[in-house]
């Protein structure tokens, strides 16, 4: 084909000198230097040192690293590099004022390297290479609420400097390796972490497009695993041989074996805490419903048939949000949306002394004869419908429900109860069975029941049947109709009883009928004389007493806690080489799990078939994490120079092979990976390092025809500090800083800056508001795939799609609006200027020189001082923050 | 200015992605680039595109592509084996088209009772009769029409151009996305995402919504912040002294003098987009011609509408989506995706596409514009044959058509065959990858050589398993 064709010629020329020495060659696969790594082993890497490899380059180009930078230039450069926030007031004016310089400058590095915000802040970098979001992407991007816990783990274990190879290995093996470790069990919260196509994997039919979904699932693994860890493009080998990289399409699929059994899906964080509590709750309802039932009883309460529907004994044993499916009759816990399409008038039957079974009714206008029971005796008088419902039948509410309220009451509080029957559904109970609790052959029907959908033009139909006749009928309900009385006395022949809604022939959406506290109960009332009565109340409170005392270690109980992570089978399924990538096309025998080739001083084979789930993943992450691995810490300490730098040594940090670049100081690059192995893979002691360079320290601005800039114009050499504009998160953090507005709560669910709305796909509308759960740090941004935040998307935050390894910078219009004309940033604007009046009182000069602190960490000079004043003076101080808050400087890290 | 259309991919490679922050100052070019200093990898016969997108999934069998057999096997069933599972369905009994097909123009090119207005284009347009997509599934299918990858994440074929020839505008973004106004297609905003590329090619969504602002925090929100809007003006001029004297000490970084300009577009674009988008000034003949005197033609009519004045006002490439995302329940679906009744959904929308489209071409043609504007009409997927229930039809992503029109296309011609019963694509197969490389080609645009460095490849609009521009279909 001509177009593979030309990438083979392009790829030659590229590989040309490297292909003729061979594979082996290649940089990044060799060992790490010998003689760098002997020299380490007697004496630490120092920053002098790390200076020096950066000078020597330097000097054989005739160039030499620029001036250090003034101290407060330094201090914000490494607040940002650090924190990702500006430094505090109090430190910038504290700065200058000591003697030592560098002492200071040391000491400052130290004391953000144990600041919280050191771990929001490379979290936020991590993630990045995890494609970390909250909801699953694709077309009906769901909400993933317990991922989050995956996110505070990174931040966590980069607070803690926990050892990079342990991080490692918790994130691909942490479950298996250490599953009584809840941290552990999160950590591979990594695996999961990216997008997952619900509509491709579970609710299409076709099995042909279901394999196909799946390998992309498991690609998209694959790749974020390997990438991040050793910057190995595995991926490339899916349909055909790496163009570049020795790695076949059979390496490809041996490494598949290892995650064939992964599976994203939502985990309990410690299951033996499930275990326990599950025992207890069973225990306790055991002993309760006994008591409960008696105490029922003599208080003539009645049977619940909302507690029945949640698969209860009617006394309050049942589950709230369990239900029952109308087209199986099976039990179901699970929120369901849209059951469609549906069997209509077929009855199930149900497991419940109570329940007779459940139908979806379709009366065909009136004329269909709708079974109502087992033995097949049917009922009319149904007009026609749309033929589905939406949810399950329930101990309401439903799923997505309007709202639990109605006619100012919350039912799902101070013993409430809802008998959820979204339209169209109907369900029969069996009479006789209450007859036989109730002990008692009058019965009635006691509740009432309304429209819980939203306001407007939505309606519904509501039924009830008693034997097939029609007793009750409530046509054209709607929200403002309130609650209707139900009261129905059964005849002590009546066997069966039938409450049905239909939608009204509007269709079902919005159709949410509930029955509330809806009752069977003995309708002869006892005749007691005071004694007795006294005796009754005695009887209550005795009972009452001992419930209380029984359940109350039910009170201490807390859910299990949950996180988004990975589910496996024991053992993995056969994986075999896909002919050009096509699901359909296996070729040859079953592979055995293994890694890559790519490295000779490491067995690249990981087992045989027999070979456990668990043990595959485990030996993936100690060959990754193997300190003769040279990938692993080279990757990690490039990505640290990143960080820093804002380039790495080797500057496409996820691609180490062959279509990747050359490192710019190879040496220094092997030196930071043997320093990191020998100072137990410690992140900061290296950062430590890197920060109290020279070649960190130096100015980064330069003027038109500096001399490296004729020399080497892209900086590879590092004669100067590259200047960077902040990234979006960053940039929101800092404006929520200047009035005083960041809320420093770290941990735990995600604030959500956005509306939501239940839907087929989910709804999500963004919103500012001026609300302190609103201005925590990005970091703790709910993320969204595909509906990003297009205040941050127009700052070039990237595509959560995408794994990135590097943030690109763009400049637009488009951010220039946003910056200038977006509520956040006017909110913030207030809040700024109010901070000012308030801390420079009405003093113009002071208001300016505290404006310049905080937004530039430095004091106004002569000029800038006057202009600002005046303009304050003739413009308004809301006027000049919001200039500061456009300006060139104030995005730009010097 | 520099050549926005980079010859070889490595050094472009090295000059934007690798260089320390060079690259503002680049994109902004993009964005400010003179039409005249562009250069293209060969002549072209367009200078813009616009792109309809039918989301959901249009039946081919009931639109574009006759299939008389279909008639005959009416009422048999389609899969006697039983074997079949499509995606929410097994299929049931051949079901013909529920509009009657007749053979129109001078070319005698088949179009269905469907598209009556259409039907008098026939002669302009080249129907592209066997295309499949890789997945039958919205959001993915939607992408890989809009990508040429079914997963998410990737630039969209808008962003890939505006990457390679800029803008032909100073005033306006490149790219130019008029979403339905009811809301997104399936997948989202992701659609016209620029994925790995700079964000500065993604592209810019109007607000297609009668008397809104098109184009988000285009001014202050006046009702809530008047103390800042009347201080514009003013505020930038002071903006513009700070970095000034910012720069004076930093004048080797570009950056951040492309800044300084990027304020400057964004004052010009409060004057051009408004103005771009105030359809009202158009007569009215014109505005009945686009359907904005009926309810259920309007709101694309609209879309219809701005996209030539956006094509007359240099935009590259408009993308229109006629149709949303399948959001609740209602008496009509949003998009095309016809499960469950073909006739009231494909009758509702294609009355709709049937209108604007076919104004749209007739506009652009009386003014002249026709020659140099490609237009294309795509879905994601076709639709079954065989029914769905009584009166719909599932997805069906082994076959599909889509057209082209204008600007380098020839008219009147097909190009591929679907079976005879319209299941699959059977002859001269071809999917987005050869679509894309044809519409970069009648930009003049070398489709192997428009290349981006990502995840270990030097990614590219057409993939590496097409078959390229398709001849057949040039003028």
């Amino acid at each position: 084909m001509k177009s593979t064709r030309t990438v083979f010629l392009f790829i030659a020329i590229l590989c040309l000198t490297e292909s003729l020495l061979g594979e082996e060659s290649h940089w990044a696969w060799l060992p790490l230097n010998p003689e760098i790594q002997k020299r380490i082993a007697s004496q630490d890497l120092t920053s002098q040192d790390i200076d020096a490899y950066i000078e020597k380059r330097l000097e054989s180009k005739g160039l030499q690293l620029s001036p250090r930078a003034s101290q407060r230039v330094l201090i914000r450069r490494l607040s940002f590099t650090l924190r990702g926030l500006p430094p505090y007031l109090g430190d910038v004016e504290a700065f200058e004022s000591y003697s030592d310089q560098e002492a200071a400058y040391s000491r400052w590095i130290d004391k953000f390297l144990k600041s919280s915000s050191y771990g929001e802040r490379m979290a936020q970098h991590w993630l990045d290479l995890a494609h970390y979001a909250d909801t699953h992407g694709f077309e009906r991007d769901m909400r993933r609420d317990t991922a989050w816990r995956y996110r505070d783990y990174v931040i966590q274990s980069f607070n803690k400097d926990k050892p990079y190879n342990q991080f490692l290995e918790e994130q691909i093996a942490g479950d298996v390796l250490w599953p009584g470790r809840d941290e552990a069990n999160i950590a591979t919260g990594f695996l999961a972490a990216g997008p997952w196509d619900f509509v491709g994997q579970v609710e299409n039919k076709s099995p042909v497009s279901k394999r196909k979904a799946r390998a992309l699932d498991l690609d998209d693994m694959i790749t974020q695993v390997m990438s991040t860890t050793i910057a190995t493009t595995a991926n490339c080998a899916r349909c055909h041989d790496h163009k570049l990289d020795p790695i076949s399409q059979k390496d490809y699929y041996g490494l598949k074996a290892v995650f064939a059994s992964l599976k994203r899906e939502e985990r309990i964080v410690n299951p033996a805490e499930l275990t326990s509590n599950q025992q207890m709750i069973a225990h306790i309802q055991k002993k309760t419903s006994e008591l409960l039932r008696e105490l029922r009883m003599i208080e003539n309460s009645g049977l619940s048939l909302a507690d029945i529907v949640g698969g209860g004994d009617g006394w309050g044993s049942g589950k709230v949000g369990l239900g029952i499916d109308p087209r199986t009759g099976s039990s179901v816990s699970m929120k369901r949306g849209g059951l469609n399409p549906s069997k209509v008038n077929i009855f199930s039957t149900v497991n419940s002394p109570f329940i007779e079974g459940v139908f979806i009714p379709e009366g065909q206008g009136g004329k269909a004869k709708i079974p109502y029971n087992s033995t097949g005796d049917s009922l009319t008088g149904i007009p026609s419908t749309s033929k589905a419902t939406w949810d399950a039948i329930r101990k309401g509410p439903v799923n997505s429900q309007h709202s639990p309220s109605l006619a100012g009451v919350d039912f799902t509080k101070g013993g409430n109860e809802l008998l959820g029957l979204h339209a169209n559904s109907g369900i029969t109970f069996d009479l006789k069975a209450f007859r036989n609790e109730l002990k008692t052959d009058a019965l009635k029907l006691s509740a009432k029941v309304g429209y819980f959908g939203s306001k407007g033009s939505f309606f519904a139909d509501v039924w009830i049947y008693v034997d097939g006749e029609k007793v009750f009928e409530v046509r054209g309900l709607k929200r403002d109709d309130g609650l209707k009385d139900v009261e129905i006395k059964f005849s002590r022949q009546a066997r069966y009883m039938t409450l049905i809604s239909t939608d009204g022939g509007n269709g079902y959406s919005h159709d949410q009928v509930c029955f509330t506290n809806a009752t069977l109960k003995n309708s002869n009332k006892e005749k007691l004389n005071s004694e007795q009565i006294k005796e009754r109340q005695l009887k209550i409170v005795s009972l009452q007493n001992r419930i209380h005392t029984v359940s109350r270690p039910l009170d201490r109980l807390r859910d299990p806690q949950k996180f988004y992570g990975t589910v496996s089978e024991k053992t993995s399924p056969e994986i075999r080489v896909l002919d050009r990538g096509d699901t359909e096309h296996e070729v040859g025998e079953p592979l055995k799990p293994a890694t890559l080739p790519l490295l000779s001083m490491l067995d690249h084979r990981l087992g045989d078939h027999e070979t456990p789930e668990a043990e595959r993943r485990i030996r993936l992450a100690r060959w990754i994490t193997d300190p003769k691995n040279p990938l692993t810490a080279r990757v990690i300490v490039n990505r640290l120079w990143q960080w820093h730098f804002g380039h790495g040594l080797v500057r496409t940090p996820s691609d180490f092979g062959k279509g990747g670049e050359q490192p710019s100081h190879p040496e220094l690059l092997d030196a930071l990976a043997l320093q990191l192995i020998k100072n137990s893979w410690s992140l900061k002691s290296v950062q430590r390092l890197i920060l109290n360079t020279k070649t960190f320290k130096q100015k980064s601005q330069y003027l038109d025809g500096a001399l490296g800039q004729q020399r080497d114009a892209e900086n590879r050499l590092l004669w100067r500090q590259n200047p960077r504009r902040l990234e979006a998160e960053a940039i929101r953090d800092y404006v929520l800083s200047m009035g005083g507005q960041l809320n420093d709560k770290a941990y735990g669910p995600g604030y959500e800056d956005f509306k939501y709305t239940q839907a087929y796909a989910p709804i999500y509308q963004y919103v500012v508001k001026d609300d302190r759960d609103h201005f925590r740090r990005s970091i703790y941004r709910y993320r969204v795939r595909t509906t990003p935040n297009r205040f941050l998307t127009t700052l070039d935050c990237p595509d959560l799609a995408n794994i990135t390894p590097k943030r690109l910078t763009s400049t637009t219009a488009l951010q220039s609006l946003a910056l200038f004309n977006n509520e956040f940033i006017l909110l913030h604007s207030r809040y700024f200027s109010a901070y000012l009046k308030k801390k420079g009182r009405e003093d113009v000069g002071e208001q300016v020189r505290l404006a310049f602190m905080l937004a530039y960490s430095r004091s106004p000079n002569a000029e800038e001082l006057t202009e600002s004043s005046d303009f304050i003076r003739s413009q308004g101080l809301l006027a000049f923050v919001r200039a500061i808050l456009n300006s060139n400087e104030f995005y730009y890290i010097d | 200015m520099s050549t926005p259309i980079y010859h070889s991919s490595f050094s472009r490679r090295g000059f934007l992605q690798l260089t320390g922050g060079g690259f503002g100052a680049l994109a902004l070019n993009c964005l400010l680039a003179d039409p005249s200093g562009s250069k293209t990898h060969h002549a072209p016969k367009a200078k813009r595109v616009i792109h309809i997108f039918c989301p959901g999934g249009m039946s081919q069998v009931d639109t574009f592509d006759y299939k008389p057999a279909l008639e005959k096997r009416a009422g048999q069933p389609f899969d006697p084996t039983g074997k079949l599972q499509f995606f929410a369905s097994k299929p049931g009994k051949c079901q013909p088209s529920y509009w009657k097909f007749r053979q129109h123009g001078e070319s005698g090119r088949w179009m269905s009772d469907l598209f009556p207005r259409l039907a008098t284009c026939v002669d302009e347009m080249a129907f592209l009769y066997s295309m499949k997509s890789e997945t039958a599934l919205h959001g993915p299918a939607c992408f890989m029409m809009n990508t040429g990858q079914s997963l998410p994440g990737f630039p969209s074929m808008g962003s890939w151009i505006s990457y390679g020839l800029g803008s032909e505008t100073q005033d306006l973004p490149a790219f130019v996305v008029l979403p339905d106004p009811s809301g997104l297609p399936p997948g989202g905003i992701i659609n016209w995402g620029a994925g790995f590329l700079p964000s500065v090619y993604q592209g810019t969504g109007f607000n297609t919504r009668k008397g809104q602002s098109p184009i988000e925090d285009l001014f202050v929100n006046e009702a809530r912040h008047k103390e800042f809007s009347k201080k514009d003006r003013a505020t930038l001029n002071f903006l513009n002294k700070l970095n000034a004297q910012h720069q004076k000490t930093r004048s080797g970084n570009k950056d951040l003098e492309a800044r300084i300009q990027a304020y400057e577009l964004a004052a010009r674009l409060q004057s051009s987009a408004p103005e771009a988008t105030s359809i009202e000034s158009e007569k009215e003949s014109t505005q009945n011609l686009y359907g904005l005197d009926h309810k259920d033609t309007q709101a694309f009519g609209r879309q219809c509408l701005l996209a030539r004045r956006l094509a007359e006002r240099g935009v590259r490439f408009i993308q229109i989506y006629c149709g949303a995302e399948n959001t609740t329940a209602k008496k009509i679906r949003p998009n095309w995706d016809s499960h469950e009744d073909l006739v009231r959904d494909h009758g509702y929308w294609g009355k709709v596409l049937d209108t604007g489209a076919s104004a749209l071409l007739k506009d652009l043609k009386a003014r002249g514009m026709l020659d140099e504007t490609l237009v294309i009409c795509t879905t994601e997927f076709g639709r079954q044959p065989g029914a769905q229930g009584g009166k719909g039809r599932d997805h069906n992503p082994g076959a599909f058509t889509s057209w082209m029109a204008g600007g380098g296309v020839k008219g009147g011609v097909g190009y591929g065959k679907t079976d005879e019963l319209g299941f699959k694509a059977v002859e001269d197969v071809i999917q987005s990858h050869e679509l894309h490389a044809t519409v970069l080609h009648l930009l003049g645009i070398d489709h192997e050589r428009l290349t981006w460095y990502h995840n270990g490849l030097e990614q590219r609009l057409s993939g590496f398993e097409g078959k390229g521009v398709i001849g057949e279909v040039l003028a």
